[in-house]
């Protein structure tokens, strides 16, 4: 089904948080003030990899106006963080990593005197060389940035034998693709308020996708116990991944309590750059192998990811790029090697897609190659090596059944835009088109810890309260459970109240990442809507003398004989206690891999048209068609959303968005030299198909979309490219200078 | 010594004095000195349009406007339009889906707002021309486009 208004008739509803959001009402987590409220601003490095001699903070704290300046000296607990591993200090103490490590904090009275205070640290550094290059940073030669080494992780992944695949190929495509350090570009940064409380501990307002995780991290830094932390984590302006790490919370933390008055960070868009996390820059080598008729039987690849100066999620990152490197695709001979590697650049980190961008980019290139050598159809080519409904997932561990592959990559043959024509009146552009296909595991994948849980209720208000510990970052998560719980209940929104983003009220159910939410909140759901229903038709049937089994819950109330018997709010009136029933259960994981694979997929297929002006090297997207198989479609609206924002995102990241680095400092510090699409640089004609189909055997009802809309945008684009002038780019953003150059070599070719 | 300005200017029709710095930007009068936080911060360089004012009826970047160029305006902040009804642009955008986190989306409205007055009957070319200061890392504008069309 094409997803838009006229097609999703009643389904199409709008969402919860839409007149908050459209009169500026809502008050995001920045945009809170408290009474005698300071203002917190954290020193970052001066550069990108040195010693630090000695900090002095003297005449910062003389500073009138100024409550507290911290530094390492001052944290009670762990000095370090990271969700995997906290390598990656609260306040540097002997040397910093990247230009953006924090040094000192300060908490004041107004912005200006703490900006100023800031300027009154005077850091001693003595600076050491700079590690900017991973093909360096990983010799045994290479300055070490940890004590342990420059090396992050290694992951694999082998099947068959490789060396005996190659000798029964024909043809052999070996290539190298680089791909850049994208901002997730979230138009709120990272801030918030963190509140002192009377008990001695503290509320933190500020934005996260993993509230209790959040917490636990502090309670390390803090040495505090966790249920002395509550966590508000949302809404959010905008995420992508980038806030799933902890940012500014540790030191709003430290700040609040020290000075023992609410403490608001909120960094500016430089702040947030020089800080942040980033899209993992990776150079993938491979080297793929078939026979004259398009089989492909060897697959070597090597990946090598810049994960920047600290750990975050870097390893997952590159188990995932791992994992993707293999595609829908069955090829019997695999090789994949895959490094992470410490560097002085930034930090890479979670981000949309999670290390599935890169790996996707290159093996659909190595596909689009092998096809034009074996002079066939693209389409054909992946046709003849596409997974099937029960073959076994990318590292060969067993998957929920689908027929996803298959299915979007039909659904995409139909895409007009592969039909666009490609005559233009203007002797100085050319059109072409490209498709390109994958898959996209959801949750954390198997051997982590991947919690789910949910909560219903009802009290006092008469209202069904459904609490799930997720955040809103705009994807819709609020329109989700909404829809959710009327479908569970049939009941009217109005009857509902649902509670995310807040330790304090929700129960544990782990991220809003990896694309796990949606799938997690409707297995809650449906663990928890017989046994809820059963409690207040007991206790209704106690109360009015109906039996039981002669009712079921309806819009307003309880009904019976198509007839409302109770109201929602008469039986909240009469209520002691709240009805509750909770319920925890592990995210479904595979049993059967050796290491981190996913159970649960979704599957994209991607058409993109494209128009190369020959005289400027510009490229524009006339046209982006996805097709996604993920199960059924909750929030019609916001799903279509995810999808365009995704492919939009992404066609940034094929051809705008690369955040440029030299000597370990940014060159592109906000968004006058990081340009990210605009209205103007959009196609004008974009699609999106939803496959609903769930195959039997798959009780896991729909799979969460906010990801795979970006995995596989860019080599369609690439392949377009391709189509229109011949040129092959191995290098995303694609640069016009690239296509200059192409032109340029076959300068009589073109009138 | 004292280095604040008065300033009088009009906000949402309201009457506005001021005695701050001739340097501050509208963007932390309307988000810090006057609590309207429906006004964002983004870029702060006047590159994103997410605070986004209308300045005697004209768009502007609320960050890069100073204390100092204030007397005698009138401001629009996005608290004062659709006050006691949604404006029918704020009702397209929830209908057609666009905004998603929303923290573009007061600039975005105002921005629209700002279109529709100088062409109320816009083509293709003059809503992208007219929106592409705003920027949504979102939506992918496209439910930014249906609703503007659907107004």
């Amino acid at each position: 089904m094409y997803l838009n208004r006229d097609s999703t008739g009643e389904n199409w509803r709008v969402r919860p948080d839409g007149v908050e959001k459209v009169t500026g009402s809502l008050k995001y987590l920045t945009d809170l003030s408290f009474p005698n409220m300071l203002f917190g601003k954290i020193l970052r490095s001066q550069y990108p990899h040195a010693r630090i001699k000695f900090i002095h903070i003297d005449e910062a704290k003389k500073l009138k106006g100024v409550h507290g300046v911290l530094t390492y000296k001052d944290i009670p607990g762990l000095n370090g963080f990271g969700i995997l591993e906290p390598d990656q200090p609260v306040f540097c103490y002997d040397k910093v990593r990247f230009i953006g490590d924090a040094v000192a904090a300060v908490a004041a009275e107004s912005k200006e005197i703490a900006e100023k205070a800031l300027q009154l640290i005077k850091v001693e550094y003595e600076v050491l060389s700079v590690v900017d290059d991973p093909e360096q940073s990983i010799l045994s030669s290479a300055l070490k940035i940890h004590e342990k080494g420059n090396i992050l992780h290694r992951s694999s992944f082998k099947k068959g034998n490789i060396e005996e695949g190659f000798n029964n190929c024909e043809i052999i495509i070996e290539e190298t693709y680089d791909t850049p350090r994208q901002i997730h570009a979230y138009m709120e940064t990272e801030g918030g308020v963190v509140v002192p409380n009377k008990d001695g501990g503290i509320t933190v307002y500020m934005g996260t996708q993993h509230g209790y995780f959040d917490r636990f991290q502090l309670s390390r830094i803090l040495n505090m116990k966790e249920n002395k932390i509550r966590v508000v984590s949302s809404p959010m302006g905008g995420s992508f991944g980038g806030k799933d790490e902890l940012n500014v919370q540790p030191y709003g933390a430290l700040l609040a309590l020290y000075t023992g008055l609410p403490v608001k960070i909120h960094q500016n868009r430089n702040e947030s750059i020089r800080a942040g996390l980033k899209r993992h820059p990776m150079r993938i080598t491979m080297k793929t192998g078939a026979d004259r008729k398009g089989n492909i039987f060897a697959h070597e690849v090597y990946i090598i990811a810049d994960t920047g100066a600290y750990a975050t999620l870097g390893v997952s990152v590159l188990e995932n790029a791992v994992e993707n490197a293999v595609g829908p695709y069955r090829i019997p001979n695999i090789d994949i090697e895959g490094v992470s590697v410490y560097t002085n650049n930034g930090i890479s980190g979670e981000f949309r897609g999670f290390g599935s961008n890169q790996a996707v980019f290159a093996l659909e290139g190595q596909l689009d190659r092998l096809a034009e050598k074996l002079n066939m159809d693209p389409i054909e080519l992946r046709e003849k090596n596409i997974r099937s409904m029960d073959d076994c997932g990318p590292l060969d561990q067993t998957i929920i059944p689908s027929d996803g592959a298959k299915e979007t990559l039909n659904a995409i043959k139909q895409s007009n835009i592969l039909r666009m024509t490609k005559v233009v009146s203007d002797k100085w552009k050319r059109r072409g088109v490209g498709i390109a296909i994958t898959m996209l595991g959801s949750g954390l994948g198997s051997g982590i810890p991947d919690q789910g849980a949910g909560r219903l209720s009802i009290g006092k208000d008469g209202k069904i309260i459904g609490a799930f510990g997720g955040e809103e970052v705009g994807q819709g998560i609020l329109s989700v459970i909404e829809t959710l719980l009327m479908n569970a209940f049939n009941c009217g929104s109005d009857d509902l109240k649902v509670v995310i983003g807040d330790t304090d009220l929700v129960p544990h159910s782990g991220s809003t990442t990896a694309s796990r939410a949606t799938t997690m909140i409707w297995l809650a759901i449906e663990k928890m809507k017989e046994s809820f229903q059963s409690h207040i038709l007991q206790h209704v049937s106690q109360l009015i003398g109906v039996p039981k089994h002669q009712m079921y819950l309806g819009p307003g109330g309880i009904w019976s004989d198509s007839r409302l018997v109770l109201s929602y709010s008469d039986l909240g009136n009469q209520l002691n206690e709240p009805i509750e029933v909770l319920v925890e259960f592990p995210y479904p994981q595979s049993n059967d891999v050796k290491q981190k694979g996913r159970y649960l997929f979704s599957f994209a297929a991607v058409a993109a048209g494209v128009e190369v002006d020959l005289l400027t090297g510009k490229v524009m997207v006339l046209g982006l068609d996805q097709a996604i198989a993920a199960g059924p479609v909750i929030s019609p609206m916001g799903y279509l959303g995810q999808i365009e924002g995704s492919g939009v995102m992404s066609i940034g990241y094929s051809l705008m968005e690369d955040c440029q680095m030299e000597k370990g400092e940014y060159t592109t510090e906000n968004f006058d030299t990081y340009l990210i699409p605009t209205i103007c640089d959009i196609p004008p004609e974009m699609n999106v198909y939803a496959i609903e189909t769930l195959q039997p055997g798959d009780s896991f009802g729909p799979k969460g979309i906010g990801e795979i809309g970006t995995v596989a945008v860019a080599p369609a684009i690439v392949k377009a490219i391709h189509d229109a002038i011949g040129y092959w780019c191995n290098r995303i953003p694609v640069s016009r200078e690239g296509i200059l150059q192409a032109v340029e070599k076959e300068r009589g070719k073109w009138i | 010594m004292d280095m604040n300005i008065e300033v009088q200017f009009k906000v949402n029709h309201q009457h506005v004095k001021l005695h701050i710095p001739p340097l501050c930007s509208l963007n932390d009068i309307l988000r810090d000195h006057l609590s309207l936080t429906g006004t964002k911060v983004s870029c702060g360089i006047g590159r994103c349009g997410a605070c986004t004012v209308l300045k005697n009826g004209q768009i502007v970047n609320s960050c890069l406007l100073r204390a100092f160029q204030l007397n005698e305006v009138e401001i629009l902040t996005i608290e004062g339009l659709g006050e006691e009804n949604l404006d029918p642009i704020q009702r397209a955008l929830i209908e057609e889906g666009g905004f998603q986190c929303g923290y573009c989306t007061p600039g975005m409205i105002l921005a629209i707002k700002a279109l529709l007055e100088k062409h109320p009957h816009p083509t293709q070319e003059q809503i992208l021309e007219g929106l592409s200061g705003n920027l949504c890392r979102c939506t992918g504008y496209g439910g930014i486009l249906r609703a503007v069309n659907s107004i």
